[in-house]
């Protein structure tokens, strides 16, 4: 069940340059959080109208935690909150990641802020499958997460410059290890030109495996009223990111 | 407890905050978060005869105290509407407004030809400023409001019909009275401010429509002012709009001339917004002895006079 609730920042410290990590703290959370979900987080100034869309990264019982780039004024404002200030955020919201329960192994292909809700399904499946993941920084500075990424039974990290891990990008390290790993499953969030490159790269090589990919638009509402967030889909309709997605199989959705 | 309730053309509210078409959808996804049915009524998406995908993304951006958005009518249609939607949103006891937009005019006719009836009001968007014909194009110049209404209403023989006006306008005085020449039984405003946003290490709008319409709290007083003007043009009841955050905001429409409100942007900063602003409205009445909450409206008094 969707709740609007006042939240309290635990924490809220930068993780790498321009990013930070923000904790926050209600005893009303909902209990149903799914991997790949999303809350709508205000951003505690009142003349900011909108609410930021985030990917929850980890849950427990009373705390949810996000990662955001500092990109614009709002962002801005989420920077300068400190422990014991208050927010208000809409939660759990659209559908996330649900891995197919046959597939054994997975491949995790993360680039940039995007990595933060695919860490949400390396801790919510933990042990039940093998993930070998791909993980691309735009170079050292925007390095973050590295331990809980760790927790993956193959991890390759990569750098646009090079400046840590292999140089070049997420998806062209998944390629090139695609016919040794051949995984089950694949998923994927990341900047557009990211998941572009990936659906062109898989039908290209007839890779049908399957692959879940999950979306960012700008939104109003954040569940599925104000169509805002809209993407195309294959059948040339429209789909909403925050309510039909924001994880869309990658056959459905033009990007 | 004060009377919330408002009686406009006929038409009975259980109070007088209304969802504001475009940002509530049919009402469903918000029903998922609260009962919907504590509304005094929802105006529809703007709805068109035919199904519609509306504008490229991005849809939407923000500005200090107000955002800026360019969705461009997306609907399924009003068959599609009529089909899956509108029993379930009279099932749910509130007042059920179908806002409707269209090309041409004969659009308009044959969309309120469909509905006459079936709802309990229609709001005739004309002033819809993502649109590249039809829309605002019809909600600008005088002859052309009373024009589009007169076609409305003689299509509209069993069911009110809203005009909702554009600030888009020289006067919005006469824009009220050219919509209650041509027949309209209420008018709503105001619709969005037509703006632009640029992010300018682009140096591109940051809405793919290059400009959006503005709404949010930056623009009330604006639409208050429209609001006290247009009420004082015309004899027939107002529905105001524009930046309502808080129940002393909705308090002041109604002063200024509102027989109601609507609620729009409010509902994307807070999810509770609408059943926050009656709570308080309620509240608010009961605090200055005020029995009726339908008695504040157009209870305004200049200075100097």
């Amino acid at each position: 069940m969707k709740k609007d609730i006042a939240v309290t920042v635990r924490e809220n410290v930068p993780v790498a340059e321009n990013i930070y990590k923000m904790t926050l703290f209600s005893e009303e959370l909902p209990k149903d959080i799914g991997a790949g979900q999303f809350l709508n987080l205000s951003v505690g100034d009142s003349s900011h109208l909108l609410r930021r869309p985030l990917g929850i990264m980890a849950h427990t019982q009373n705390t949810v935690t996000v990662c955001y780039q500092v990109k614009g004024e709002g962002t801005q404002m989420l920077a300068q909150k400190e422990a014991g200030d208050q927010l208000t955020c809409l939660l759990p919201l659209g559908n996330g990641f649900v891995l197919d329960e046959s597939a054994k192994k997975v491949a995790v292909i993360g680039g940039g802020v995007g990595i933060f809700p695919l860490i949400s399904v390396l801790n919510a499946y933990r042990g039940q499958k093998n993930f070998v993941s791909y993980i691309g920084f735009r170079n050292l500075a925007a390095t973050c997460m590295l331990d809980e990424l760790s927790a993956c039974d193959k991890l390759t990290i990569s750098t646009d410059d090079g400046s840590y891990g292999k140089k070049g990008n997420a998806v062209q390290a998944f390629l090139a290890d695609y016919e040794t790993e051949m995984p089950d499953e694949i998923i994927a969030c990341g900047p557009p030109v990211m998941l572009r490159v990936l659906k062109a790269e898989l039908s290209a090589r007839k890779i049908d495996t399957h692959c879940l990919v999950s979306l960012e638009e700008r939104m109003g509402c954040g569940i599925g009223a104000c169509l805002v967030c809209v993407c195309k889909t294959t059948d040339g309709k429209n789909a909403r990111v925050c309510k039909n997605g924001p994880v869309f199989d990658i056959r459905e959705v033009e990007l | 407890m004060a009377d919330l309730s408002v009686n406009i053309c006929g038409v009975q509210f259980k109070n007088p905050v209304l969802a504001a078409s475009g940002t509530f959808g049919f009402g469903r996804e918000y029903d998922t978060v609260y009962d919907i049915s504590a509304l005094g009524g929802i105006s529809s998406k703007g709805l068109t005869l035919e199904e519609r995908l509306g504008n490229p993304v991005p849809r939407i951006a923000e500005g200090r105290s107000v955002i800026l958005n360019a969705v461009g009518l997306q609907n399924p249609g009003v068959e599609e509407f009529i089909r899956k939607d509108l029993e379930w949103l009279k099932s749910k006891r509130v007042v059920v407004i179908a806002n409707v937009a269209g090309r041409t005019l004969e659009d308009y006719g044959a969309i309120c030809k469909r509905l006459n009836g079936l709802v309990d009001m229609v709001e005739l968007n004309i002033s819809c400023p993502n649109v590249k014909s039809g829309g605002m194009a019809f909600g600008i110049q005088p002859q052309s409001v009373q024009c589009v209404t007169q076609e409305a209403k003689r299509n509209l023989p069993d069911t009110p019909l809203i005009v909702k006006l554009s600030p888009n306008v020289e006067s919005i005085a006469v824009n009220a009275r050219a919509a209650e020449a041509g027949g309209a039984d209420c008018i709503s405003l105001i619709n969005t401010l037509t703006g632009m946003v640029i992010d300018i290490e682009r140096r591109r709008p940051l809405i793919a429509n290059n400009t959006g319409g503005v709404s949010g709290a930056g623009i009330k007083p604006i639409a208050v002012r429209m609001v006290y003007e247009a009420s004082q043009a015309v004899h027939i009841p107002v529905i105001g709009m524009g930046g309502i955050q808080t129940a002393e905001d909705a308090i002041e429409f109604m002063i200024a001339g509102a027989a109601a409100v609507q609620v729009g942007t409010a509902n994307f900063t807070d999810t509770m917004a609408m059943p926050k602003i009656i709570a308080g409205m309620n509240r608010w009445c009961d605090a200055h002895g005020i029995e009726k909450i339908s008695s504040l409206t157009g209870t305004l008094t200049l200075n100097g006079k």
